[in-house]
């Protein structure tokens, strides 16, 4: 497994190093940059810090300084399903962080961290534009307003249930 | 190149988009205008563009659908409007029309001709047969600058910005002198709707008359607000009123380059305003010799990467530049060395949108609205306890009552006004004595809040000013750059301390520390974050000084919100026997049957999340929730072993 | 040469120089942690050179201010002196204090500042709130304590006025904002030789490490 990843990591890097050759090498492309290789890999391994610097001429821990200033910025790669709840002011007043607090204890992860089997992540996110439909909550790229802890459970039940059918699916499959 | 005239070039370009619209619109056959922008998509507008496209393809009928903006009204979402001239109607407006409305709406109204009057919420223009909906004040007591064309006009297409005048006054501009179009904005009065309210043509002045180089036009979209959401919708519903704000800017100022600035948290507005440079472009209204004038400006698209402080100029600066994003002190001030040492122009959507409006229509129009400290209009995202939640765009001095109660619909479930938060974290909350302030930048910075970014919190009788609070402190204290040390330090102990208080652990001498630190806070930061962070506190501390007081020293929530002063029982008289609805409901398995099949929390257990209160049948509402939580009856629990 | 007021003492100075170097030089101390002398863009971020200035409402900056013809300034008002106290309260409030282990024992500027402001060592009534790393030693030669920084900036000031390029850098946000030299990788910069940042720490947060090998001897031994 620790092997597999290594090469992932090696292949990877080569893959980011490929894409920088459009980026200009002028300090103003720092930010671009990360965008893109999170665009692509969700998140900003540590090794391309040390690409990026290469290519702009700059020390990786400038690199660093930068990345890690950014809320945008992950260091992890993220979940399959990430979920996102908005804390925004709406939110707030109609209960996210009891939204927030259902699923944290349902996965048993807290906010910012991935669970073990790297299905879900969950994230908080500031006002998403449907104050509305407060408290909101993003699966994916799916809305989810009015939320509520047990449509929480519901969520989370119903990806599991999928993901299910589909390895049930899949084994069919390969055993037919 | 031969200058020509940009009237004439205008006119061409106007002509060409008029003839490529009538060959769309010769087929006419009704219009369902439905409402895309993201907070529509959110609400289950793509769900319902394809149940519309999906019937209407089922029944032949030929129709179509016609994506447009965000028309501010939050609460209706999905929105849309019928156009169906064989039908006899005007067009009417739907809200939240879902995918099985959409189907009925195909085969009731398109087919047969029967608009559904039970789902009408109006028309949109007057008639003998639907109420319009001007009529209801929701509508009527707007005034729409900015955001005129927002939800009318299809955001992707030119075109239809241009038939609706759009990119005349770029052309009128073009044929001014940069110097008179900088009067004209001076006596208008603009000032910038960033939230200082620094005058814009003084700004424009400014930078026109700065030396070094080339100069450099900012659209500051990057609304880090986080209860205000009019930046985007604009920019998604309307980005072609932006950037003729900005062209008009440019040739004021003489700059070549524009950026937008949007935040990354943005997609579909970052896609939106991108597709509609490139469309500007194509037809002539950006890149070289702009409607054959002698302007060259174009624009590019730069995405932030979520950091509220990059809001301001100087931090904005910073990150477009590769650093982080942390605020430089001023002077120098960006209009004379901003971005790479230019002088660069940094504007708020708003402001450069409003700009061509004001060349169309002249100063003296502009000032015709609004208050003559604060002319004009402006946007508020309205949130909270309201009926009629969304995006208002007002004329300045128009007073607080009259937005919350006669446009936003006053407080749901006959509940009682408690306070109002303006201009989000750095803004202030207000008490009910406010209610007649009007609003304008200065009548609020003089009542301790600030215009701010339009951010609006209604609360009613059941919030709690001092949560509210905390959750603005929770929110800069983790969005400071963390260079200087009062907002660094500063927020954080504010913060902490108001989480004591909230928990029922604060002491009167939190309460005087709280004072005393927000005074050096907003005395001692560098920039405008942690200048105005303290506000919040500040402003409820003055005006509600007694919920304070109450958490302190008698560990009770006035507003029966904060979890640790609270807590949940059910009231065996009205708690329906054998009634099992709330049992299911609860995340923790916390509620138990009583001797008498009633039901009773165990408070070791709840988690306050009020889930049973919201489940529990209203003929029965037997949950209640009480503070301070040590006067909640004791059901003694007879399962457990 | 134009002539301030500073403290009822009049001042003869060059036009455009900073408040706070131009009091330093005559001998009139304002309290001070991210100046370095000469900078051409001062930070500003310690906040504690704070002076009130006839005329303006709130308190200014002395290391942004320019002198200007005829400036009266105050150094040592009540106002002024309570911000400066709360400021020094506000970083002791994130330092591990504990002077008997610390390497600038008697020469570390917090210490100045408490003696010359009249408050004791103690960040009452605000409580400790410190970092989980106690030391960082990622880079080959120097330890960093996080919990003793002030967040001056002055290392990374020196490093790059010495070497171009700094190998410290801010990392992070906020509260959480620390000193870092992640992946130390820059061969150009002879690291451990020049020791400036240590030097001008004003605190005792970069310790050289007892059984340090210069980074550089480093690369060649590998
Ligand atoms: C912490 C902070 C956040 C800010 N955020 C924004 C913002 O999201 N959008 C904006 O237009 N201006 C923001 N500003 C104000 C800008 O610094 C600047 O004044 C404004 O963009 C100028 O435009 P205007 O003159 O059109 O108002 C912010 C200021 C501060 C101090
Ligand atoms: S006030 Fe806060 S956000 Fe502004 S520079 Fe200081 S630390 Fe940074
Ligand atoms: S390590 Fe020392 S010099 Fe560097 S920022 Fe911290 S206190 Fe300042
Ligand atoms: S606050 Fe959550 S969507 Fe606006
Ligand atoms: S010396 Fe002026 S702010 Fe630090």
């Amino acid at each position: 497994m620790d092997q597999n990843d290594n090469i992932d990591e090696t292949k990877m890097l080569r893959d980011i190093e490929g894409r920088l050759g459009v980026f200009g090498r002028e300090r103003g492309s720092l930010i671009p940059i990360l965008q893109m290789i999170q665009e692509k890999y969700q998140y900003l391994p540590k090794g391309a810090l040390e690409i990026v610097g290469r290519h702009l001429e700059i020390p990786s821990a400038e690199v660093f300084g930068v990345a890690t200033f950014y809320n945008q910025f992950r260091f992890h790669p993220p979940g399959r399903h990430p979920i996102k709840v908005c804390l925004g002011t709406a939110c707030h007043v109609r209960g996210g962080d009891i939204i927030l607090e259902n699923f944290e204890r349902k996965l048993e992860i807290k906010e910012g961290e991935t669970t073990p089997d790297q299905e879900f992540s969950i994230e908080k996110v500031a006002c998403i534009g449907c104050c509305a439909l407060a408290p909101v909550a993003l699966v994916g790229e799916t809305v989810h307003g009015g939320m509520a802890p047990s449509k929480v459970e519901g969520l989370v039940l119903r990806i599991e249930v999928e993901k299910e059918m589909r390895q049930r699916a899949g084994k069919k499959e390969q055993d037919g | 190149m031969r200058v020509k005239n940009p009237k004439a070039v205008f006119q061409e370009i106007h002509d060409a988009a008029a003839g490529r619209r009538a060959s769309v619109e010769k087929q006419a056959v009704p219009t369902v205008h439905l409402g895309m922008a993201t907070c529509g998509i959110a609400a289950g507008a793509l769900e319902t563009k394809k149940a519309f496209e999906e019937a209407i393809l089922e029944r032949g009928i030929a129709a179509v659908v016609h994506p447009v903006g965000c028309n501010g009204h939050c609460y209706a979402e999905p929105v849309v409007v019928i156009d169906h001239p064989d039908s006899g109607f005007s067009p009417i407006l739907y809200p939240n029309v879902s995918p099985g409305k959409a189907k009925m709406l195909v085969k009731l109204f398109l087919e047969e001709g029967d608009p559904r009057f039970e789902h009408i919420l109006g028309a949109t223009v007057e008639n003998e047969m639907i109420p319009w909906v001007m009529e209801f004040s929701r509508f009527s007591k707007e005034t729409r600058i900015v955001t005129r064309l927002c939800g009318q006009i299809d955001p992707e297409s030119i075109d239809e910005y241009i038939l609706k005048d759009g990119y005349a006054s770029l052309a009128r501009a073009l044929e001014m002198e940069p110097a008179d179009i900088r009067q004209e904005i001076k006596a208008s009065g603009l000032r910038g709707r960033g939230g200082a309210g620094f005058p814009t043509g003084e700004k424009w002045e400014l930078a026109a008359q700065a030396d070094g180089g080339d100069k450099i036009l900012i659209c500051n979209a990057d609304e880090g607000d986080p209860g205000a959401y009019m930046d985007r919708t604009i920019l998604e519903s309307n980005p072609h009123q932006v950037i003729e704000g900005m062209a008009i800017c440019a040739r004021a100022v003489g700059a070549e380059k524009g950026i937008v600035y949007v935040r990354a948290e943005y997609p579909l507005a970052v896609d939106i305003v991108g597709k509609a440079i490139c469309q500007a472009r194509e037809t002539g209204l950006l890149g070289d010799c702009i409607l054959g004038s002698a302007l060259h400006f174009d624009i590019e698209v730069f995405q932030g990467s979520g950091a509220f402080v990059c809001g301001e100029e100087t931090a904005l600066i910073q990150s477009i530049e590769g650093a982080r994003g942390m605020p430089v002190y001023r002077p120098p001030f960006p209009v004379e060395s901003g971005l790479y040492g230019l002088p660069t122009v940094i504007n708020n959507v708003k402001t450069l949108t409003t700009v061509p409006p004001i060349i169309e229509k002249g100063a003296e129009w502009f000032r015709g609205i609004g208050t003559p400290g604060s002319p004009g209009t402006t946007v508020f995202s309205v949130v909270g306890e309201v009926v009629h939640p969304g995006l208002v765009e007002i004329s300045m001095g128009v007073t607080l009552r009259t937005l919350i109660f006669d446009i936003c619909g006053g407080i749901p479930n006959q509940k009682k006004f408690k306070a109002v938060q303006i201009g989000g974290p750095s803004g202030g909350c207000l008490p009910e004595e406010f209610l007649d302030t009007p609003i304008d930048f200065d009548s609020l910075n003089e009542a301790g809040a600030m215009m701010g970014s339009g951010g609006m919190v209604v609360m009613d009788e059941d919030s709690c000013v001092v949560d509210v609070s905390r959750y603005f402190l929770d929110f800069t204290q983790n969005e400071s750059c963390g260079k200087c040390t009062f907002c660094r330090i500063g927020t954080r102990h504010l913060l902490d301390i108001l989480s004591r208080i909230t928990k029922g652990e604060g002491s009167r001498e939190d309460l005087s520390c709280l004072k005393d630190l927000s005074r050096a806070v907003s005395e001692g930061s560098l920039c405008g974050l942690g200048r105005t962070a303290p506000n919040p506190v500040m402003t409820s501390l003055k005006y509600f000084e007694d919920e304070y007081l109450a958490h302190v020293d008698h560990k009770k929530c006035p507003g029966t919100t904060c979890r640790d002063l609270t807590a949940f029982y059910i009231d065996l008289e009205t708690c329906a026997r054998g009634c099992d609805v709330c049992v299911g409901c609860c995340p923790v398995d916390a509620i138990f049957t009583t001797r008498t099949r009633k039901k009773g929390i165990d408070q070791q257990l709840c988690v306050k999340c009020g889930e049973c209160k919201v489940v529990c049948p209203p003929e029965y509402d037997a949950v209640r929730r009480i503070s301070p939580a040590e006067g909640v009856p004791v059901v003694e629990r007879l399962d457990k072993e | 040469m134009i002539f301030i007021n500073v403290d009822e003492k009049k001042i003869s100075c060059e036009e455009g120089r900073t408040l706070l170097d131009v009091c330093l030089e005559n001998g009139i101390y304002i309290p001070n942690l991210c100046h370095v002398k000469g900078m051409q863009t001062p930070p500003a971020s310690c906040r504690m050179c704070m002076v009130a200035i006839d005329g303006e409402k709130k308190p200014a900056m002395a290391c942004t201010t320019r002198v200007r013809e005829n400036m009266t300034v105050m150094t040592d008002t009540p106002e002024i002196r309570h911000l400066q106290r709360t400021a020094l309260r506000l970083l002791l409030s994130v330092h591990d204090i504990d002077c008997k282990n610390c390497s600038a024992n008697k020469h570390c500027e917090l210490q100045n500042l408490s003696r010359f402001l009249k408050v004791g060592l103690k960040a009452a009534p605000y409580a400790t709130l410190l970092k989980e790393t106690a030391i960082d030693r990622t880079h080959p030669c120097l330890d960093y304590y996080p919990n003793r920084c002030l967040l001056c900036g002055k290392c990374i000031h020196v490093c790059r006025q010495k070497n171009g390029q700094s190998v410290f850098t801010f990392a992070r946000r906020g509260f959480k904002t620390v000193i870092s030299t992640f992946g130390f990788d820059n061969p150009d910069v002879f690291c451990g030789e020049c020791l400036a940042c240590v030097e001008i720490c004003p605190v005792g947060a970069l310790v050289v490490r007892k059984d340090a090998v210069n980074s550089n001897q480093k690369e060649e031994d590998t």
